[in-house]
């Protein structure tokens, strides 16, 4: 694929997306209808996927593994003791002062502060062996959402729908909700070098989600949608010609796609964003109408909503995981914060039929030292700590990898993040070496020149 | 040792003295075997005393080679040292190897030393599976010649840490620029200056070529746009293309200078840099209503063109420097508010935590800002990627801890650490208040009354909370008047603490208050105790707090600055906190990285991308300049023009190269996708004021006045977003200034800036992300006031007498600066009859919408109708691309 193709596309074949629906003939059926043949129409994966859409809960900041789901009684039996290597030289160990117990038939062990959660642990594939390059929050976020961070890539979310399009042209296939403005801020939702139209759409921000759940400026106030849409395809008409004047602007190609899906979002958005007419049931299990998870709860509610309505790829952000200190009462405020929604979203999921289909994965951008920081926290760890994964082929059940005995490094099953990358792809059906995109000479790849699918935790 | 050296490199005499072209004397074989024979013959004499000249020739040349190419094997810290030679200290050099001297003084091909770097001789080469470079190894020639000059003290090993900062120096940004002479290029009429010299001669070999110019219409809104945020009306347009003379450009370019717009546009491209807000942020927001004179001085400084070496001293250490008047004091003093306004944690329990929390801060802001380094990546263990140790970190904090932070805030619920401001000299300074009345202090006083009274009557604890809260914050507003009711002029801004008593530890924990007078005390146990204070009440110099650990505290480092930047290091007396020190020390020809860094910052505003494509980050993670010579060609002449940014810019945009017109080419685009050799000027979408901006401009309704404070500042102190217990800071959908004077609460920024990627305000933010997504579109499309600004847009034109297609016409001029072609005239045309036929009617059930009047596409009588037609269209055109972009 050259960096022109599409501009090319429109103007020689006369019958792409643009031709078609800015046509002074065409309303909202051509639209609808060039649409399907757009940049986000749906794509046959590279072989049979397991998954079909992807909820990723990102817990910004690294949250703790040996404090949530990497038990380390040998950890706790040193607690206090000098370690005496590296950078921690005359720190000492930190045993979690949360407890610990095995739960359902798969054994995962699983720290009280996930009570909600440890009923649903037979759906959970646990990855403990997981790596990053750097312990610094804006290399490690950025590599976590586009594999590398030295240089700006297109967000993991972009190339899943880059690669498989998206099942509803009416709402944007790459969703971030409550993204975080630091550590890279858009670039972690970003398209970088694929086409704008990839771009994750933001609702919220910051961790910060309104408990009314929209993208503002959804309704136009003075006129109609046919009278709107005449002016939409003056605007477009427009747009297309200055596109022709300029040669070459991804921007602009950009704008243009985007306008339609703006157009086809005022419908569509409003319904699927609309909790009013879900369950007291349902909102009680996502732990909505309760002040410590009500924030998070509409949050996975939302995920829930988007990804049935067709979306390929929904971020849900939890900020604030970086405990340095007061790790005791912030950690405990964050797992309570999450622990319901998340298994709410699980259990949701299931009853729909849906997480067979649907890659739901937990985690942040790395874990914590074992040893004490502050007195009542942790420093930064990316040489292990822990994912899961639940449903869209992940094995149910699963403990997979091994730190050492206190937590520091992976020792078993090390799963970098070129892996886990690669691994996601896989159970999407995409080949992590074949989703590749011709960027400055190169054919640009998420993983990098790097990355192995773990085919133990496929099903 | 003689046999040891011997037995490491048996060939390496007998190879010297056949080479040697004179017979070995007896007794000195090859190199004097001890010092007092070296300094005895002149000239072959170690220079025991390095001129200044000498000493850095040794550190920039000498001394970054040997750390990095000997010191492996040759230094105390060598896992192994080999041959017996110390290379790391002064002795070691001269004293040589187990076998004798490597050095003969004055004699390059006499030392062995040269000898080995040479590699001429297969049983001596050192380093020995790497070749230096010629040039490096003409350095050893010379230092040789010399005398060997080298300023390390006697027989000092070096400090661990020491080696990483020493070969850290050899990186490219902590070199000096050096002066270049622009290249030859093979189409030398096309390179009208050297900047287009260096640029074209490096798309010559990499087989690009640049694109046709851009039209005078389109070059002429380029301008306007980059130099003041606000596109040219039609008349400057036409004026500009019916000026024929070949100093048009120059001329237009000159009154933009000139105008006060571009201190409002310059201004705001710092004010991302300074992390610029009206609030404290994070966990709990509380408004800085002093944080605005902050913001009027930047875009003052910009349009005075102030010497960007005197912005940045002024900044640091204002308050330091000497005035010549009282107004002069109070800029100097505003300008520190740089310092102050940076994002606070204020529920911080711990005195000391949240003072090296800010300072922390600080050190972050001042070294990305001026620097584009990381340093405060170095405050928990040794930077990662670039050298700078743990304990330069601390060096700097000691700097910031030994002043005070003035910030403002009231002791509240959950922000226990209000601190004093500081008050500017009468009359030295605008206010943004009225004069309070005496019935108002009445009014404030019986309100503080009747709220102590129900406090003490209630015994709900969260009703209570909510009367302290109140008369905190009511306390504070009497406090910001005078007696007669005059507003206190007051700012935010640093000062020195006290110099600590000689002989005394200045350092250490203080008991009771926090340093400097709190403000408002509540007379609340339950606020007061909220944290043990024992801040530092002195100057005194840092320890270095082993893995950051404020608890930890390991020895103690003296103020100071980064080593791997400068090998100057000012001299900080006992009674200074160092900031001046350090403000001279960034703001000086010498640093390598702060002309670098502001050219570098200028270039990425004017072109949309940096010539060191990473433009906060010069340091080892980040990415080399893309064409050096051109940087360092900037640099220089930055500096030789007195730091002038005004100066630069004009040398910018009259190159030809800014005169580039936009359009792709497929070769090019082949080589160089993203146009990093500038083969094009890229397109580029408005930022988020200018695109505001330029709506209120065209629209007719823009505010061009500056108003004299803000909204933040008329709402006082208080958390910033919880109306029951403070202020509510909104924006005003009508306020229709520049988007510059916009209230700026951090994690609350208005949409209408916030959805095209403004700054984030709690960051230092040196380029903004470019997203186009559906809620951008939804916002052109949608938007109430995009509509009420499409309305008077509308209206301005239907006052253009005239046919329909001259109305059309001065909309295009308006709006793109360009008449229409005759095809879009047409298409236009068919537009407006085709809208016109079409029911406007919402749908029902919307809602939301503008009053009728003012905006809006009001409905009911013919007139109106035809508004709605033309509101419509103007509409259309501030959605379209050609408008929201600049190319």
């Amino acid at each position: 694929m050259i960096p022109l193709s599409r501009r090319t596309l429109l103007q020689t074949t006369g019958c792409g997306f643009g031709y078609l629906a800015f046509s002074a003939l065409a309303a909202e059926a051509a639209a609808k209808d060039a649409a399907k043949a757009g940049p986000l129409a749906p794509k046959p994966p590279h072989f049979p996927a397991k998954a079909k859409r992807v909820i990723f809960l990102c817990m910004e900041g690294g949250p703790s593994h040996v404090d949530t789901f990497d038990y380390k009684p040998k950890l706790s039996a040193d607690n206090d003791k000098s370690y005496g290597k590296g950078r921690l030289a005359g720190a000492k160990l930190f045993g979690s002062p949360f407890k610990f117990s095995q739960t359902g038939h798969s054994g995962h062990w699983i720290s009280e502060l996930f009570p909600q959660l440890a009923k649903q642990s037979d759906e959970l594939c646990v990855l403990h062996g997981m790596q990053t390059d750097l312990p610094n929050h804006p290399q490690a976020f950025l590599q976590l959402h586009c594999g590398i961070f030295q240089f700006p890539r297109p967000s993991m979310g972009a190339w899943v729908l880059y690669g498989l399009g998206t099942e509803n042209e009416n709402l944007p296939g790459f969703v971030s909700i409550s993204p975080p403005a630091k550590n890279g801020g858009p670039a972690n939702y970003g398209s970088s070098f694929l086409p704008a139209i990839y771009q994750g759409t933001r609702i919220g921000g910051n961790g910060r989600f309104g408990s009314n759940a929209q993208v503002s400026n959804l309704q136009n106030p003075a006129q109609s949608t046919a009278a709107q849409r005449k002016q939409l395809d003056f605007v477009q008409r427009l747009n297309r010609e200055k596109l022709a004047r300029d040669g070459a602007n991804p921007g602009v190609e950009g704008l243009i796609e985007s306008y339609e899906l703006a157009f086809r979002m005022q419908a569509e958005f409003p319904k699927v964003t609309d909790i009013s007419k879900e369950s007291k049931a349902t909102l009680d299990a996502y732990g909505i109408g309760t002040a410590e998870t009500e924030n998070f709860g509409r949050q996975c509610l939302l995920a829930r909503k988007l990804v049935e309505a067709g979306v390929r790829f929904v971020e849900v952000t939890h900020g604030g995981w970086d405990q340095h200190r007061n790790l005791r009462a912030d950690l405990t405020r964050n797992c309570t914060a999450v622990d319901k929604p998340v298994a709410g979203l699980l259990a949701d999921l299931k009853s729909r039929g849906m997480l067979n289909d649907t890659l739901v994965i937990w985690g942040g951008e790395f874990g914590r030292t074992p040893t004490a920081q502050f007195g009542d926290g942790r420093d930064h760890n990316a040489k292990g700590f822990t994912t899961w994964m639940a449903g869209g082929g992940s094995k149910a059940g699963l403990s997979y990898g091994r730190t050492d005995d206190y937590g520091f490094d992976a020792v078993e099953g090390k799963v970098h993040v070129h892996d886990w990358h690669a691994t996601i792809l896989h159970l999407l059906g995409l080949d992590h070496e074949k989703l590749t995109f011709k960027h400055a000479g190169r054919d640009m790849r998420l993983t990098d020149t790097k990355g192995k699918v773990i085919k133990d935790i496929v099903t | 040792m003689t046999r040891r050296f011997l037995l490491v490199f048996p060939a390496l005499i007998a190879a010297v003295i056949a080479l040697n072209a004179q017979p070995p004397r007896p007794g000195n074989s090859l190199a004097p075997k001890n010092r007092s024979q070296a300094n005895a013959t002149n000239p072959s004499r170690f220079t025991d005393a390095p001129s200044d000249e000498q000493a850095a020739f040794f550190e920039r040349k000498i001394r970054p080679v040997l750390v990095a190419e000997c010191y492996g094997c040759h230094s105390a810290n060598a896992k192994k040292v080999k041959g017996g030679l110390l290379l790391d200290t002064r002795a070691g050099v001269r004293t040589g190897g187990d076998s004798g001297a490597v050095i003969v003084p004055g004699d390059p091909d006499k030392s062995p030393l040269i000898r080995a770097i040479r590699h001429t001789d297969k049983d001596l080469m050192m380093p020995p599976k790497k070749t230096l470079s010629d040039r490096v190894i003409a350095d050893f020639v010379s230092w040789v010649k010399a005398g060997a000059p080298d300023p390390r003290g006697e027989g000092k090993a070096i400090v661990r840490g020491e080696s990483d900062v020493e070969k850290g120096r050899l990186f490219w940004s902590f070199q000096q620029p050096k002066r270049s002479a622009p290249p030859a290029v093979k189409d030398a009429r096309w390179a009208k200056t050297d900047i287009d010299r260096f640029l074209l001669a490096d798309m010559e070999s990499h087989g690009l070529k640049p694109v046709v110019d851009a039209d005078k219409r389109t070059l002429i809104r380029r301008v306007y746009l980059d130099l003041t945020g606000l596109p040219p009306t039609g008349e400057e347009v036409e004026a500009f293309v019916f000026d024929s003379s070949p100093a048009a450009f120059g001329k237009a370019v000159d009154g933009l200078l000139a105008s006060p717009q571009f201190g409002e546009r310059w201004g705001r491209h710092w004010l991302d840099v300074a992390r610029y807000a009206e609030s404290s942020g994070k966990t709990v927001n509380f408004n800085y209503p002093n944080a605005w004179r902050y913001r009027d001085y930047v875009i003052a400084a910009f349009n005075a063109d102030k010497p960007y070496d005197q912005f940045i001293k002024e900044q640091l250490a204002g308050d330091r420097m000497p005035a010549k008047s009282d107004k002069q004091k109070a800029e100097h003093i505003v300008a520190t508010g740089f310092l102050a306004i940076g994002p606070k944690a204020l529920n911080e329990r711990m005195r000391p935590q949240f003072e090296m929390d800010v300072a922390d801060e600080q050190i972050d802001v001042t070294t990305q800002a001026f620097l584009g380094l990381t340093a405060a990546c170095a405050r928990c263990h040794d930077h990662k990627f670039d050298p700078i140790p743990q304990k330069d970190y601390y060096a700097l904090a000691g700097i910031f801890r030994s002043s005070e932070t003035c910030y403002g805030t009231v002791r509240f619920v959950q922000a226990n650490h209000p601190s004093p401001l500081i008050t500017l000299p009468a009359n030295s300074a605008p206010t943004a208040h009225d004069k309070l009345t005496d019935r108002e202090r009445k009014q404030i006083e019986e309100t503080i009354a009747s709220l102590e009274k129900q406090q003490r009557e209630s015994t709900d604890r969260v009703r209570n909370i909510f009367y302290v809260s109140q008369i905190s914050i009511n306390r504070s507003k009497l406090n910001s008047y005078e007696a007669d009711g005059t507003p206190k002029l007051q700012a935010m801004g640093m000062r020195d603490k006290p110099a600590a008593p000689v002989g005394g530890r200045g350092f250490g924990p203080g008991r009771g208050r926090p340093f400097g007078p709190g403000r408002g005390p509540l007379g609340m146990g339950g606020l007061r105790g909220a944290g043990p204070f024992a801040g530092q009440r002195t100057i005194a110099d840092s320890p270095v707090y082993t893995r950051g650990e404020i608890d930890h505290p390991g020895p103690t480092v003296p103020r100071g600055v980064l080593q791997v930047v400068s090998l100057s290091k000012p001299t900080i007396k006992r009674t200074s906190s160092g900031r001046l020190e350090l403000a001279e020390w960034i703001a000086s020809k010498n640093n390598p990285l702060t002309a670098r860094v502001m050219v570098n910052r200028i270039w990425l505003h004017l072109f949309g991308r940096g010539i060191v494509p990473t433009p906060d980050n010069f340091g080892a993670a980040g990415l080399p300049p893309t064409n050096p010579q051109l940087l360092d060609y900037l640099a220089l002449s930055f500096m030789d023009n007195g730091w002038s940014v005004k100066k630069l810019i004009r040398q910018i945009v009259l190159s030809h190269t800014y005169r580039l017109g936009s359009k792709g080419d497929a070769g090019n685009q082949e080589i160089d996708p993203d146009d990093e050799y500038v083969w094009r000027m890229t397109p580029r979408r408005l930022d988020a004021e200018v695109l505001r901006d330029s709506m209120l401009a065209v629209s007719g309704r823009l505010n061009s006045s500056a108003p004299v404070g803000s909204p933040v500042a008329r709402a006082g102190e208080g958390p910033s977003s919880r109306p029951r217990l403070g202020s509510m800071i909104g924006t005003n959908p009508n306020d229709t200034h520049r988007s510059i004077y916009l209230p700026v609460v951090r994690d609350n920024l208005p949409e209408s800036l916030a959805l095209f990627d403004v700054a984030d305000a709690s960051m230092v933010v040196a380029q903004r992300a470019a997203t186009t997504v559906p809620a951008q579109s939804l916002f052109m499309m949608n938007n109430p006031f995009v509509i009420q600004l499409a309305g008077s847009a509308a209206d301005k034109l239907m006052k253009t007498t005239g046919t329909e297609t001259e109305r059309i016409r001065q909309a295009y001029l308006n709006f793109f600066g360009r008449p229409p072609t005759d095809q879009e005239l047409t298409t236009a045309q068919k537009f407006l009859k085709e809208y016109r036929a079409t029911p406007s009617r919402p749908a029902a059930g919307r809602r939301g919408g503008p009053p009728a009047g003012r905006g809006g596409f009001g409905r009911g009588s013919a007139q109106r109708s035809e508004r709605n037609t033309w509101t419509a269209f103007c509409q259309a055109l501030f959605a379209s691309a050609e408008f929201l972009y600049r190319n």
